[in-house]
């Protein structure tokens, strides 16, 4: 009797086992990288097959407006990514997003300078602000957290400054309180135009030149191999002689001159620099890069996770909005997807 | 030098001249210059000031911080202003300190949004909803009573945005006039750009958008108009600033903007009234202007 049992109980161990093994093909697939990391916007586009409002989630403008919608906070991420890759954080894009595009809306519309002074003058602005946390950060050794939110007020103040407070457009008033208006610079409309037959942003070109730039940095240079050191290990980085300081002002130069990229992307959608713009982009910027799997630790991640969380956000939104789902249930069913589908990424044996 | 020293001398001598009249202080508590329309409240009450030599308002901005505005308000009681003029972030919380000053003599006008009680001078503001119920008629009569139109409404736990939206609501009650999408903007402008490429992607036949704020309405003009189908449809908004609205509406993108006055200037001409002794109501509600391609460079016109 005891010995059938055990024969059962052995049988019974042999099924399990042979089970997994059927398993053992599937779960294996699911624990490559690339699939884990695919695995939530996978997620994503499904909820959109499934409510895709009238068939709406089908048309190719449906996805290039996604893409228009995330360039600029994937912009963001972007220089994100490779201050978060160093161990750092900076909190400071939102309000030098703010900052740049009222900046490059005074140069360009009320000075009416030329497009290519214009712009380069807003984007040494922007890496100036950078590596001021950068030299914060890295000489002072103030922790990134600090450092960067600091900035974040200060160019935030600096944009309301600027601006005097109001939105800088073309509309003016003179001192007799009647309206005067300027022209919009035509970089204006070439930069928030469309190309390949109307099909794709130009604002999401400079987004995917972005990423190709910090790929090639991360992924090709000698300096990018630095910024996981510097993330991976401080002390090890700093004892193989590894240049610290100039790899965390690289990293939040970088991250400043980002943030003036899509100021002027965020600044030509609006035909206007708003003093207020950005407010809270960072949060939605950081959760693109962790969204993508680069861990907030430093040392792990790359740059086409963060395309592809970019990718994730911005389905997201675009789903919910297309299906008009009203505000408050939209930022529930955010934040429950949001945790679902970084579950999903983390499926172990 | 001897030009300097003159000049100084004459400085000198015209601010004793000044001294001299009864100089009145204002207090101006703002609870936050983040936007524009209150940067245009604080510059209606600038402009009208300054034609009155005998008042010096002082500003202060709380920042959108309820806390800040009522050790602000505190201040003011604190330096012994002659007059406190309050636009509130909140009801409740701002009610004591604006009922500390009344109780200590000074006279308090309360701008645009209420406090609770009747321990203040005078209340001045708009109401929203009719404004929403005069928006809603004008889209009956412009669209001939029927067609579909996309709401944009501002933030919908603000009670502007709520009278936006069911004065709009009451406007085309028993009309034809369908709302075909509705999505919260929460008055920016980039979010009205994006849920308006969702209205269009949704919806193949749009005859008028409605957008609780100018740059709301501004916002979708530029989707529809990136979507190549700005002539298909008109924009509506409200607000009517200077430079947004009324702007709009000259350079032909908005059809309509509706004022949202500030009560700026009449917050002074009531203030003047009340330093002067006289009585003045407890409650003005402000007129509104309806600013239209044909009116706008003429003031507008006033709604009923």
């Amino acid at each position: 009797m005891r010995e059938t049992l055990e024969t059962q109980h052995e049988a019974e161990l042999a099924e399990v086992e042979r089970r997994r093994d059927g398993l053992k093909p599937l779960l294996n697939f699911l624990q490559r990288p690339w699939v884990r990391a695919l695995a939530p916007l996978v997620l994503v586009l499904i909820i959109g097959v499934v409510f895709n409002a009238h068939r709406a989630f089908y048309a190719w403008g449906t996805h290039r407006d996604m893409l228009r919608q995330v360039s600029v906070y994937g912009i963001l991420a972007c220089g994100l990514t490779l201050v978060i890759i160093t161990g750092g954080i900076d909190l400071s894009v939102g309000s030098l997003l703010g900052f740049t595009a009222v900046l490059f809306a005074q140069v360009s519309i009320h000075q009416a300078w030329p497009a290519l002074p214009a712009v380069l003058v807003v984007l040494v602005a922007g890496s100036a602000c950078g590596l001021v946390s950068g030299e914060l950060i890295s000489r002072f050794r103030m922790q990134p957290f600090i450092a960067t939110l600091a900035m974040m007020v200060f160019a935030r103040g600096l944009a309301k400054t600027i601006s005097g407070g109001e939105k800088v457009s073309q509309a003016v008033l003179l001192p007799d309180g009647s309206p005067k208006y300027l022209d919009l610079p035509r970089v204006f409309s070439v930069i928030d135009s469309k190309v390949l037959g109307g099909h794709l942003a130009v604002v999401s070109i400079i987004f995917f030149a972005c990423v190709a730039v910090c790929w090639v940095l991360l992924g090709k240079l000698r300096w990018g191999r630095y910024l996981y050191a510097t993330g991976g290990n401080e002390d090890s980085a700093r004892l193989s002689g590894i240049p610290i300081h100039r790899v965390k002002l690289l990293a939040y130069g970088l991250s400043g001159l980002m943030a003036a990229v899509a100021g002027i992307c965020q600044a030509v959608q609006e035909q206007q620099g708003d003093p207020e713009a950005g407010n809270g982009y960072e949060l939605t910027a950081i959760a693109i890069v962790v969204m993508g799997g680069t861990s907030l630790n430093g040392g792990r991640g790359g740059m086409l996770f963060t395309l592809l969380g970019a990718a994730i956000i911005g389905y997201l939104e675009k789903i919910l909005s297309i299906n008009a789902v009203p505000e408050a249930f939209r930022l529930m069913l955010t934040g429950g997807i949001v945790v679902a589908a970084v579950l999903f990424q983390k499926v172990r044996k | 030098m001897k030009k300097l020293l003159v000049m100084l001398v004459a400085l000198g001598l015209a601010a004793t001249a000044r001294a001299a009249d009864k100089k009145y202080v204002i207090g101006m508590s703002q609870c936050n210059l983040g936007e524009p329309w209150r940067v245009q409240m604080n510059a209606d009450v600038k402009r009208a000031a300054e034609k009155h030599p005998n008042i010096e308002v002082i500003y202060k901005d709380a920042q959108n911080d309820t806390l800040k505005q009522v050790s602000q308000i505190r201040e003011f009681i604190a330096s012994k202003v002659d007059l406190l003029i309050v636009s509130p972030k909140e009801a409740v919380p701002l009610t004591p300190p604006v009922s500390e000053a009344y109780k200590a003599g000074i006279p308090v006008i309360v701008l645009d949004r209420k406090v609770t009680g009747s321990d203040f001078t005078e209340f001045i503001g708009a109401d929203n909803k009719k404004i929403g119920r005069h928006l809603g008629q004008w889209v009956v009569k412009t669209l001939g009573g029927k067609g579909n139109v996309v709401e944009l409404k501002g933030l919908m736990t603000s009670t502007p945005g709520q009278d936006r939206d069911s004065g709009f609501r009451e406007g085309i009650k028993g009309s034809d006039i369908k709302i075909v999408f509705e999505a919260d903007m929460k008055w920016l402008e980039p979010n009205a750009r994006k849920e308006m490429e969702s209205a269009l992607a949704t919806n193949p036949h749009i005859d008028l958008v409605y957008g609780h704020n100018d740059p709301g309405a501004h916002g979708a003009y530029l989707a529809a108009k990136a979507a190549g189908r700005e002539g298909e449809m008109k924009f509506v908004g409200i607000d009517g600033l200077p430079q947004e609205g009324q702007a709009y509406v000259r350079q032909g993108i908005l059809s309509a903007s509706f004022e949202y006055p500030t009560g700026g200037d009449v917050a002074i001409e009531k203030a003047l009234e009340v330093l002067s002794g006289k009585q003045i109501p407890k409650e003005i509600v402000l007129d509104s202007r309806v600013f239209t391609k044909d009116n706008v460079d003429s003031g507008g016109e006033w709604l009923k």
